[in-house]
């Protein structure tokens, strides 16, 4: 029985991984970011639509590299960044930010859509992505459409 | 009946009598038989998968992740299981199934990755693969096994460029040296002190100060590792110290030959720092490893890169090849891999020094006279070995 120690461990470790994931949703807050696409595709990974988030600014104090940030929710609901440093801090977000750029975090740069759906979602241009931060700092992309109004 | 036939024709034949006809024949019978599949089962088989596939397929997308990933994971867990009972009732092939056993944990980790939208640049996947395949090839010592672990060792050198940080790149040589030092035969031993190597590469990326000379340090720092093996895998990897070091020095003098301009990635300490550790290197192979002491030509290089002509470089790449030849040969040691070095070091200085300084004409002109001359040192090699031969 030895020979399914393999296919054990590994199960444990995909089920790990996808644990950790689902409990930044059962412990984490939603937030929505305000969203704009380009859509590649990856004939490896399928298709996907690449992201980045106009609210996602930082202040001028802010030094290219990592940085760690939080959010809140705006005035109209979208979410913009709360705390932002370049020294980790609980409940933080690991991101990057180069000048001229806007702050990304892995996890937040790509969504990977439906066969088919990429090019509709970036001729809408204007996009909205449910997120679950958990409390410790991790995300979690949960869905991605199309933005009314601004 | 095959075998019965055979043995009858060998006894006819006088090459074996009755009694030993007998008892081959009784050996054989008590053999395990291989259990054959049948092909309707087969096909039956084959259609059954294609039939389940096509149908993940159609609902692939209406599909919760976590039911995705549970589909994949059970294709492993089928795999695992033909594998287990193949090898349990002797049918079919084991291995091959525990291969597509762990592509599929592969495929896990890729849905996985789909369904979360993690990063791409996630070096997971690699790093999951890499230890699977090297604790499966330590498990059943199957090469097939060290040569998924060093492709995905390989994949996760480049595909970490940007992410690899100094906590994974000691990970990544705490796992290719615990695999170098454990495997017992050669080719996975090769594969992990390749890797070893490879990673040596990755302080480019690692480290702030730019250097030329990362792949002569790594080769130097890996010396003192056969001193730490038992001598019978210091002789499986030995080789290739001697390959690297020869391609290292052609590649370095492609490079400067190619390029008339100062490197801005070199300084004159860390050439002098090299050529130091270059004599510790020729001292300590001299002393312990005398076969491969030639590597430590490699320790001049950093000063005769500042060289803008490349020729003392050249003039270093010469000696040493013919040195090599010249020892071997006395030493009546095979020949063959340094010509063929040789040969590649002489096209090498050719296209280096006589492309953009010569007209064609006279290219072709001495490109025919090389090779004449390089035809003539082999046949009077080769006469010379006969002669001794004989």
């Amino acid at each position: 029985m030895k020979s399914f120690l393999f296919p054990a461990i590994q199960t444990i470790f995909i089920l790990l991984i996808a644990a950790s994931f689902y409990a930044t949703s059962w412990f984490g807050e939603e937030y929505v970011l305000r969203a704009e696409p380009y859509d590649p595709f990856d004939p490896f990974l399928g298709e996907y639509v690449l992201l980045q988030y106009p609210d996602l600014k930082p202040g001028e104090e802010v030094q290219t590299g990592d940085v760690f940030f939080t959010l809140t929710r705006g005035d109209d609901g979208y979410a913009v960044i709360d705390r932002i440093d370049n020294e980790p801090f609980f409940g933080a977000i690991r991101g990057s930010y180069y000048r001229g750029e806007l702050v990304t975090a892995p996890g937040l740069d790509q969504y990977y859509v439906e066969q088919g759906t990429g090019p509709g979602l970036e001729e809408a241009e204007k996009l909205a992505l449910t997120i679950d931060v958990s409390p410790w700092g991790t995300l979690r992309p949960t869905f991605l459409e199309a933005r009314e109004g601004n | 009946m095959e075998l019965h036939d055979k043995l009858k024709n060998w006894q006819q034949a006088g090459l074996i009598d009755q009694l030993t006809a007998e008892q081959i024949s009784a050996f054989e019978r008590k053999q395990p038989k291989k259990t054959k599949l049948p092909l309707l089962l087969i096909i039956g088989l084959i259609f059954f998968s294609l039939a389940v596939f096509s149908f993940i397929a159609a609902n692939w997308q209406a599909m919760p992740a976590g039911l995705k990933i549970g589909l994949v994971l059970l294709l492993m867990w089928l795999f695992y299981t033909i594998a287990h009972f193949a090898e349990r009732k002797n049918f079919g092939w084991p291995h091959p199934f525990r291969l597509i056993g762990l592509a599929m944990f592969g495929a896990a980790i890729i849905v996985t990755i789909q369904a979360f939208h993690l990063a791409l640049s996630t070096p997971v996947l690699a790093w999951a693969l890499f230890i699977a395949a090297i604790l499966h090839y330590f498990y059943w010592q199957r090469l097939a096994y060290a040569v998924v672990a060093f492709a995905f060792g390989i994949r996760l050198l480049f595909s970490s460029i940007e992410t690899l940080g100094w906590i994974q790149w000691l990970v990544f040589i705490a796992v290719a040296l615990a695999w170098f030092y454990f495997s017992k035969s050669k080719l996975p031993a090769v594969f992990s002190w390749l890797l070893l190597f490879g990673s040596g590469l990755m302080l480019w990326t690692l480290v702030e100060h730019e250097s030329a000379l990362w792949p002569i340090w790594t080769l130097f720092a890996l010396v003192p590792l056969l001193a730490a093996v038992p001598k019978e895998k210091a002789d499986m990897v030995r080789p290739y110290y001697l390959l690297l070091a020869g391609l290292q020095l052609l590649v370095y003098l492609s490079i400067r030959g190619a390029v008339q301009t100062p490197f801005d990635s070199l300084d004159g300490t860390e050439s002098l720092l090299l050529l130091a550790a270059g004599i510790g290197i020729a001292a300590l192979c001299y002393i312990r490893f005398r076969s491969i002491t030639w590597i430590a030509v490699l320790g001049l290089v950093g000063i005769l890169l500042l060289d803008e002509t490349a020729i003392g470089l050249a003039i270093v790449v010469e000696v040493a090849i013919l040195g090599f030849l010249f020892i071997a040969n006395r030493e009546d040691r095979p020949l063959a891999l340094g010509f063929v070095y040789f040969i590649l070091a002489q096209f090498v200085l050719y296209f280096i020094f006589a492309w953009e300084r010569l007209d064609m004409s006279l290219f072709f002109l001495l490109g025919a006279i090389l090779l004449f001359a390089l035809s003539g040192l082999a046949w009077w090699f080769n006469r010379r070995k006969a002669g001794a031969a004989s």
